[in-house]
């Protein structure tokens, strides 16, 4: 692998039980990620965005394939190492309920960087930073119901970006937002991305998420059919 | 990390505050309910152990070895000097005094009855015993008054003597002849114990040992001590002391209260049962209650959970937040349990749980039918520990059920 490349994903394939017959939702994938990309993969509901993601998140695993994130053959760890690499390493934004309901924002924000048992005035203190780098200065202390859908993504992706991982996931990110909400969204992360050089994996179908694209990939039916650098 | 685990669970729980509400009722209600049953208990134990002692036993009783097993008469102290001067300096004893037992047979105008003919050192008896202050009719052993007898009042009734009659008392002596005596009836007692007021016939010690040939033998020192918490005290002492005179420690049995009367050691056998039951019973009403709101909860927030675990939150992590949830649960209920149970208990304990009206019959059990609920510590602590251990194991399954979440199947969940 060479020095710029951060993900390798090789002949991936993820198979799913639908009544007497097996259903390829990845069907030999092949997939690269290099540092610093920003990417979105498109394609139509069903094609197998999220399972991919999933996969590359540790959040599921292959039946058959290998995957190497950042020089480490991710596949052969132990169910709290993958918990662990996750933490350290992965921000995660879904589509929604992204945040944790009894928490405030800048609580949401901090408790990943909690869990990596930074002190409580450091982790505040980034949280709040983040928040602000979201556009949410002064909705620090509100709870996830007291903002809306918009609101609620950009505190996620400050969570995601708050532990300073090697690579955000984010699947649908826009999905509930109008097009105006969604369109600032992208704006934000590709900003992040130009600024802090961090890599982003985005699952949409939405357009307003790939005109925010460099690299477009699109699925189909489990496989991966073309890559344009944009 | 524990802090936060236990940020949640609280925020978590008063987000449903009916569902939570009602949990915390129900295990309220149930704390409360047990924490008065067990102080109940622990008062009437208490209130039996003390009627048991002080209505004639005593903390501790010395014999001579083997008496206790045979009730012979010819198991007597000869000498009990040793012991009265072991018990003259030791601290914690109220006071003691010396008895003859010896069971007999009454007989007055024709009428007969089989009786427990005890010989009392009358000054001494009513520091020990509360015999005097069962006295219903007529008045205490006088000192003096050789041929006074004092009967329990049933006994009274059977060969219907009343004050001033005559009764002729017949026991066997150490040597095996029977011997009869005359008294006069001079008071009648009446404790509410069978054993008292059934058979008991008072009569002064040394006309006792007069009339069996015991010199100055006798058969019990009765001691009473100045607490139940000191009688393991006195007893070691005076084994010790009993020992180190080099007296054949075999001429002396040194017996505790529970030990001289095998109902009193039943009782503390069945309130330690009791005690145990009301325990279990703590444990599963935690288990009814809490169990199925977490479950549910659980249900509710899967979602949640496997975003937690998607983020990075360790299974064990995970599982410790839900049975932190559980323990802040079970706190709020059984804390406001406790606190109603506690505060009844000491109520009652101040003013007593008149139950007379259902139990007129208790007392030939050293029962009073009033009962004060006692709150000890050690019952206080076993009912605390027994709520967190339900409530730990009410934690448990749905800890482990949120810990072994697949995250993104978790999450696929609305
Ligand atoms: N847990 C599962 N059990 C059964 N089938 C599944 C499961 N997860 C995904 N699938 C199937 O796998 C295929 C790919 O699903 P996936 O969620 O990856 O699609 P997607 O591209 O993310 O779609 P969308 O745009 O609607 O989110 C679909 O046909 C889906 O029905
Ligand atoms: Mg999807």
């Amino acid at each position: 692998m060479s020095d710029d490349m951060l993900l390798q994903a090789t002949d991936v394939c993820k198979y799913y039980h639908s009544g007497d017959s097996d259903m390829a939702a990845l069907d030999h994938v092949d997939f690269q990620l290099k540092k610093g990309d920003f990417t979105v993969l498109s394609g139509r509901s069903g094609s197998g965005k999220t399972t991919l993601l999933n996969m590359i998140g540790l959040l599921d695993t292959p039946d058959v394939g290998s995957l190497d994130i950042a020089g480490e053959d991710v596949l052969a760890l132990s169910a709290a190492k993958r918990a662990d690499f996750r933490l350290q390493r992965i921000g995660f934004v879904f589509q929604a309920y992204n945040l944790i309901r009894v928490l405030s924002a800048r609580e949401n924000v901090a408790y990943v960087l909690q869990l990596r048992g930074m002190a409580k005035k450091e982790r505040l203190d980034i949280a709040d930073h983040w928040l602000s780098e979201v556009g949410l200065k002064g909705l620090e202390h509100r709870r996830p119901d007291q903002l809306s859908g918009g609101q609620q993504q950009r505190v996620a992706v400050a969570r995601a970006l708050a532990s300073q991982p090697v690579l955000v996931l984010a699947d649908e990110p826009t999905a509930n937002l109008d097009s105006q909400h969604g369109e600032s969204l992208m704006n934000l992360m590709r900003d992040l991305n130009e600024r802090c050089g961090m890599t982003f994996l985005i699952a949409s179908h939405d357009p307003v998420a790939m005109a925010a694209a460099k690299q477009c990939v699109h699925m189909e039916d489990g496989n991966i059919v073309s890559s344009d650098i944009v | 990390m524990f802090r936060i685990y236990m940020r949640l669970g609280l925020r978590n729980l008063l987000l449903y505050p009916m569902r939570t509400g009602l949990t915390v009722l129900g295990l309220a209600i149930g704390i409360a309910a047990l924490t008065f049953l067990s102080a109940m208990n622990d008062g009437w134990l208490q209130n039996m152990k003390v009627n048991f002692v002080l209505t004639q036993m005593g903390h501790v009783q010395v014999h001579a070895k083997g008496f206790e097993a045979s009730r012979r008469i010819g198991d007597y102290m000869h000498d009990t000097s040793e012991v009265d001067k072991a018990l003259q300096n030791m601290p914690h004893i109220q006071a003691w005094t010396h008895r003859i037992r010896v069971s007999g047979l009454a007989s007055a105008a024709g009428a007969n009855a089989s009786v427990l003919v005890s010989g009392i050192e009358s000054d001494n008896e009513k520091k020990v015993s509360r015999l005097y202050d069962f006295v219903q009719q007529g008045k205490w052993l006088q000192e003096g008054d050789k041929r006074g007898v004092l009967l329990g009042d049933v006994l009274a009734d059977r060969l219907s003597v009343g004050l001033g009659d005559k009764v002729v008392l017949m026991a066997a002596s150490p040597a095996g002849d029977i011997a009869s005596e005359v008294f006069r009836v001079r008071g009648l007692i009446h404790s509410g114990v069978m054993d008292v007021d059934n058979l008991l016939a008072l009569v002064p010690i040394s006309m006792a040992q007069h009339w069996l040939g015991l010199g100055e033998g006798v058969t019990d020192v009765v001691i009473r001590a100045d607490a139940f918490t000191s009688v393991d005290g006195i007893v070691n002492n005076l084994k010790q002391i009993l020992d180190s005179k080099r007296l054949d420690s075999k001429q002396f049995e040194v017996l505790r209260w529970q030990e001289i009367d095998p109902m009193a050691e039943q009782w503390t056998i069945f309130a330690g049962v009791y005690t145990w039951i009301v325990l279990l019973v703590v444990i599963i009403v935690v288990l009814a209650e809490v169990l199925n709101t977490m479950l549910m909860s659980m249900y509710d927030r899967v979602r949640e959970f496997g975003l937690m675990a998607a983020l990075g939150t360790g299974q064990k992590q995970l599982f410790a937040m839900v049975v932190c949830e559980t323990l802040v649960l079970v706190a709020m209920g059984g804390v406001l349990g406790f606190v109603l149970g506690a505060a009844a208990s000491l109520y009652f304990g101040a003013y007593g749980l008149d139950l007379s009206q259902y139990a007129t019959a208790f007392s030939f059990m050293y029962m009073s039918p009033i009962v004060y609920p006692e709150l000890t510590f050690n019952g206080c602590a076993r009912i605390l520990i027994a709520a967190m251990l339900g409530a730990v194991l009410a934690g448990l399954y749905p800890a482990w059920k949120a810990s072994r979440l697949n995250p993104a199947a978790a999450m696929r969940e609305v």
